[in-house]
């Protein structure tokens, strides 16, 4: 927790950064950005009308963080409203569902619409979610694998892409800080309008999480914080 | 059907107008007006005087009847006016004590008497009643339906003990009327706190003295009562009432109930989607925690997405609906949420939601007007408006509100119309407006409003000495800033705004949607990017009569579409046939019985590359229905019949006859070409190809006896069974095929068919921008237009001409027994025989485009009696 707490600490400098969630309906965006802001997850949330409008704070060893989080309405006909929310974002989250072959597809579009229309140097994170309902190898037996998309297909398409990539679970939390951070880590230094160092960045956001079992299965090139 | 309506009807087919660019009619007015079912028209209108029996009041309005609705508006606007079903009467009387003129004295069945006195001409009165007597006659069958519907309406309940003269004196004790979830699980808010219970009563006695839901007589008292919140028992009734869908479900008994039974046990994409969401419908509402709640709201939006496929379900439905059923029952929700879809927010909910973003662009030029400085702090700030506002208009402020608040913007909205949501929101931003322009981000902006609305329920000036003042709520403050400062912001206003705008706002979703549509586009040939532009603009085109922004109506395009869509980037496809068809279904890879624009892009891609092996393969293909590498005789002719119906075009060659007309076509978008050509070359290629074909073909071994002896005669072919083409053209003891290899031969033996394959065949494709295209204004009014005007010029032209063409199509036949291709023509001949008339029909479609010489005609004339008259 101490890596993303909220209150304002440290005189520290304070970036704002906009990042858009996109993705097909139903694949946890909001319930990413509620496990990233109130540590909570819900099952029956309210579906997002036109865009939902969140911050959170995110604290890295030499600067702050403030994320602006437009989290987007998912369903296909809220498309076209897309554009107005990722108007100037700097960091966008393309989330699918690891259990839903079309929601990559979907991803895809996002992907390339982003890259077409956004801002140049956007970051991007693809994000698969609901790593809860993939029981890989069997580990717990009662539970079947619901995953049908593999690690290696989402990974594959965000080096392709030049995409961070996560697999994360909001209702377990598994990874999810993971995704901010690093996307913290991407956001260029001229932003916060001072250079500082950045080493040591993991050890830091490694503390103190007490799923870091769960971080082996992310991207690991993205694990790190650092910024360039 | 004259020539005149069939150009007209093709016309109307091709086109056409987009509804909302043209100024609504006369009749389209009345009925938004006073919200009346989409089947009403004004009928008579006349300048009466109204008034009660019992009150002294009386105001000159204008009496207005439709079919089954007889509309009283009063000049004062809005001062008095009811719109009263002709059912709900029950006597009309001539006033004989007046002095004057002309008077009736109208019952209503709620034993209401008032007087309508006209002013006019006695001749014109005497018609407007004779209408009126007419009408009420024809709906005294839909009197039986009337009582069933006023047991479903709580005021009946309400009041049936007190009423002087219930319907027929019948005394019943009548049972409660279903009502909303509210019933059941409470209504939001403190009952006493909203002072519920006056409320009942003062409706009480208003509607004991003007009548109630269906014969209502609505006086200034009434919108106040409106104004001030209605009581939760009425709430339902009313909404349905003011928003109009009472008159839609008295006019559909039955439906909703026969729609659930039509229905069951079906699935769409729509319900999926719906189902996602039913738990997450104002949740913290104990009904939406409980089966019942839930299995309601099911029921009201899958019901409602298979009544209008086209909006299906849109997310924001389901807090709306939610939100409705409330205070109303299913059935009443879901006439109230079609109205909504419907009338009052019209285009919000659908698959592109034209209609949110064109109201979020009006909202912002309203802003930009009444509150300038705010409006430039945002744009400075680089804040935008509509990601705040949008929710409030697709929610109808439910989600944004607490829900007492909300419900009492619905209670005004249901009864003055969309411009309450304009209101509301721009009260809101005014009210906020020092705060709001101390922000510089999107974050503070937002926090702000969702702060305001918090605290609604708080006093509006805490702080003031004076009680009075310091009673009067946030809420409060906001209805009278949004009704009274905002007072100018009229429908009129909104109207005049959404015309304005709407182009600008299509404009952008279909760029948007063309963007996104052409970049997932899977991989297509060789063909450019500006390519697949083309093709997409003309398979919407060819696909939709309305604006694309309004909202796809279809994705699939189906064989008449495909022939529309060919008939633009080719010279050939002017007419239906069965290479056409053969193209289609090969392009329709998924067997959906349509095409998407990926399989056009897809298909196109793969004929338009210019290599002869595959084209000639293709081409093949295209007969080979089974795949098993074979065509045999009938495929032949038909493969014959395909190369001149593509090629007839191809080879410019000035005619040598006479008759220019023989295949005149009136359904091109272009003038008519006039080029009188003749595919002569291709036309002895093609012969001579039937001839080779036959020639080489191999006979098929299971009756391989007497089949070697080259071709059969043609002559004995036609006449053994001219009924069925196929029997015709294939004489069962002489089976025979070719093959790829035999085909290639064959074409490869003929310099002009080795060039079609070559290069006129993908040449004769050409994909450039359409034109015409829906968007540009005017272009459609212009196109029907000249169709028409043609038309009246043309058509005696054309009767003499189509005669003519049948005595020389007959003669034709004779000419062209000579020739190989003639079981066609036998065929031919049978089917115009047969089916005279539509042939008429059809040659007045193809009226415009081509004329076409005698022997290339014969394959063409083969499809004409194909379509149905």
């Amino acid at each position: 927790m101490s890596s993303l707490d909220s209150a304002p600490s440290a005189p520290k400098p304070t970036a704002s950064v906009k990042l858009v969630l996109l993705g097909e309906a139903a694949v946890g965006k909001s319930s990413l950005v509620l496990r990233f802001v109130s540590n909570d997850f819900q099952e029956n949330k309210e579906p997002t009308i036109g865009a939902a409008f969140l911050t959170q704070k995110c604290t890295l060893p030499n600067r702050t963080i403030k994320f602006e989080i437009w989290d987007t309405a998912g369903q296909e006909r809220f498309a076209s409203l897309a554009p107005m929310y990722y108007r100037n974002a700097q960091t966008a989250l393309v989330v699918y569902d690891l259990t839903k072959p079309t929601s990559l597809i979907k991803a895809r579009h996002w992907v390339n619409e982003l890259h077409a229309q956004a801002s140049p140097k956007i970051v991007i994170a693809l994000v698969g979610n609901k790593l809860d309902l993939c029981n890989e190898g069997g580990e717990n037996d009662e539970e079947e694998d619901r995953r049908k998309i593999s690690t290696e297909e989402g990974r594959k398409f965000a080096e392709e892409e030049g995409l961070l990539f996560f697999e994360t679970s909001a209702k377990t939390g598994a990874n999810v800080r993971d995704v901010f951070l690093a996307i913290a880590s991407k956001i260029p230094e001229e932003i916060v309008n001072k250079r500082g160092g950045v080493a040591g960045a993991k050890g830091r956001t490694g503390a103190g999480e007490g799923r870091v079992d769960l971080e082996s299965r992310s991207g690991e090139n993205n694990a790190g914080g650092c910024a360039c | 059907m004259s020539l005149l309506s069939t150009i007209r009807n093709k016309a109307a087919a091709l086109t056409l107008f987009d509804p909302n660019t043209e100024r609504p009619s006369r009749d389209e007015i009345f009925r938004q007006t006073y919200r009346l079912p989409a089947n009403a028209t004004l009928q008579a209108s006349i300048s009466t005087e109204f008034s009660l029996e019992s009150s002294a009041l009386y105001f000159p309005g204008r009496l207005l009847l439709s079919e089954a609705y007889l509309v009283f508006d009063s000049i004062e606007a809005r001062s008095c006016y009811f719109v009263m079903p002709l059912v709900a009467i029950r006597r009309v009387e001539r006033l004989a004590s007046k002095a004057y003129l002309f008077a009736l004295t109208i019952q209503t069945l709620h034993g209401l008497k008032f007087n309508l006195q006209f002013v006019g001409l006695r001749s014109q009165i005497e018609q407007f009643c004779d209408q009126l007597k007419q009408n009420l006659r024809s709906n005294v069958s839909d009197m039986r339906l009337l009582r069933k519907f006023l047991t479903t309406l709580y005021s009946e309940y309400m009041l049936s003990d007190t009423s002087t003269s219930g319907p027929d004196g019948k005394r019943e004790p009548m049972a409660v009327p279903p009502g909303g979830l509210g019933q059941l699980f409470k209504y939001p808010g403190d009952a006493r706190k909203l002072r519920d219970k006056s409320k009942l009563r003062l409706w009480a006695e208003y509607m004991r003295d003007h009548g109630r839901n269906l014969t209502l007589i609505r006086l200034p008292t009434f919108q106040k009562l409106i104004r001030v919140g209605l009581p939760n028992r009425l709430r339902g009734e009313m909404w349905e009432l003011t928003s109009g869908s009472m008159y839609l479900r008295l006019a559909h008994p039955n439906l909703y109930q026969s729609l659930q039974k039509e229905y069951v046990g079906r699935t769409s994409l729509a319900i999926e989607e719906i189902e996602k969401d039913l738990n997450r419908s104002l949740p913290e509402y104990p009904a939406y925690q409980s089966e019942e709640g839930i299995e309601r709201l099911r029921r009201v939006l899958t019901m409602y997405s298979w009544r209008n496929e086209s909006v299906g379900y849109c997310q924001a439905m389901n807090i709306v609906v939610a939100a409705l059923l409330i205070y109303m029952s299913e059935e009443q929700a879901f006439w109230c949420l079609s109205m909504l879809c419907d009338h009052l927010l019209p285009g919000y909910y659908s698959q592109t939601m034209y209609g949110t973003l064109l109201d979020q662009r009006v909202f912002e030029a309203l802003v930009e007007k009444t509150m300038p400085i705010l409006w430039e702090h945002l744009v400075k700030s680089d804040i935008q408006l509509s990601v705040v506002s949008l929710p409030w208009f697709l929610s109808l402020y439910v989600n944004s509100m607490p829900l007492t608040f909300a419900f009492r913007v619905l209670d005004v909205f249901f009864l003055e119309g969309p411009k309450v949501l304009f209101q509301i929101g721009l009260a809101i931003l005014r009210i906020n407006g020092e705060e709001l322009l101390d922000v510089n981000d999107d974050g503070s902006f937002i926090s702000i409003l969702k702060d305001y609305f918090s605290r609604l329920g708080d006093s509006a000036h805490p702080t003031s000495k004076n009680d009075k003042l310091r009673e009067v709520t946030k809420f409060q403050e906001l209805m009278v800033v949004a009704f009274k400062e905002f007072s100018v912001i009229t429908e009129d206003i909104i109207t005049e705004q959404r015309r304005k705008h709407k182009n600008h706002v299509l404009d952008g979703i279909e760029s948007f949607a063309k963007r996104t549509q052409l970049r997932n586009l899977h991989k297509t040939g060789h063909l450019s990017q500006t390519d697949l532009s083309n093709i997409y603009d003309r398979f919407f085109q060819a696909l939709q009569s309305v604006r694309l922004g309004l909202g796809p109506t279809k994705t699939l395009m189906d064989m008449e579409g495909f022939q529309i869509f060919m008939q633009g980037i080719t010279k050939w496809a002017i007419e239906p046939h069965d290479f056409l068809a053969r193209l289609f279904h090969r392009w329709d890879v998924e067997l959906r019985g349509g095409l998407s624009l990926q399989d056009v892009a897809t298909g196109l891609g793969s004929i338009m590359e210019k290599d002869i092996m595959n084209s000639m393969a293709y081409f093949f293909e295209l007969y080979d229905e089974d795949g098993d590498g074979k065509v045999d005789r009938e495929g032949i002719l038909q493969m014959s019949e395909g190369l001149l119906y593509i090629t007839r075009h191809l080879t410019p060659k000035p005619a040598e006859g006479e008759d220019m007309s023989h295949q005149a076509s009136s359904n091109g978008a272009s003038p008519p070409p006039r080029k009188d050509e003749v595919a002569v070359d291709y036309l002895s290629s093609i012969s001579a190809f039937i001839r080779r074909a036959f020639e080489y073909a191999t006979p098929d071994e299971v009756e391989g006896d007497s089949v070697s002896e080259k071709l059969i005669p043609v002559d004995s072919l036609s006449s053994s069974n001219n009924k069925v083409k196929a029997n015709a053209a294939l004489d069962p003891n002489h089976p025979l095929h070719i093959t790829l290899p035999t085909f290639r031969m064959v074409v490869l033996a003929d310099e002009a068919l080795e060039h079609f394959f070559a290069h006129d065949f993908a040449a004769s494709m050409k994909l450039e921008p359409a034109k015409g295209m829906l968007r540009e204004k005017g272009t459609l009014r212009e196109l029907f237009d000249t169709l028409v005007s043609d038309s009246m010029r043309v058509a005696g032209e054309v009767k003499r001409r189509i005669d003519e063409m049948e005595r020389q199509a007959r003669e034709q036949q004779a000419r062209e027994d000579a020739v190989a291709s003639k079981p066609s023509n036998q065929q031919l001949q049978d089917d115009e025989d047969d089916e005279d008339d539509s042939v008429r029909e059809k040659d007045r479609d193809i009226l415009r485009g081509l004329e076409i010489e005698g022997v290339v005609d014969l394959p063409m004339k083969n499809n004409l009696p194909s379509r149905p008259a």
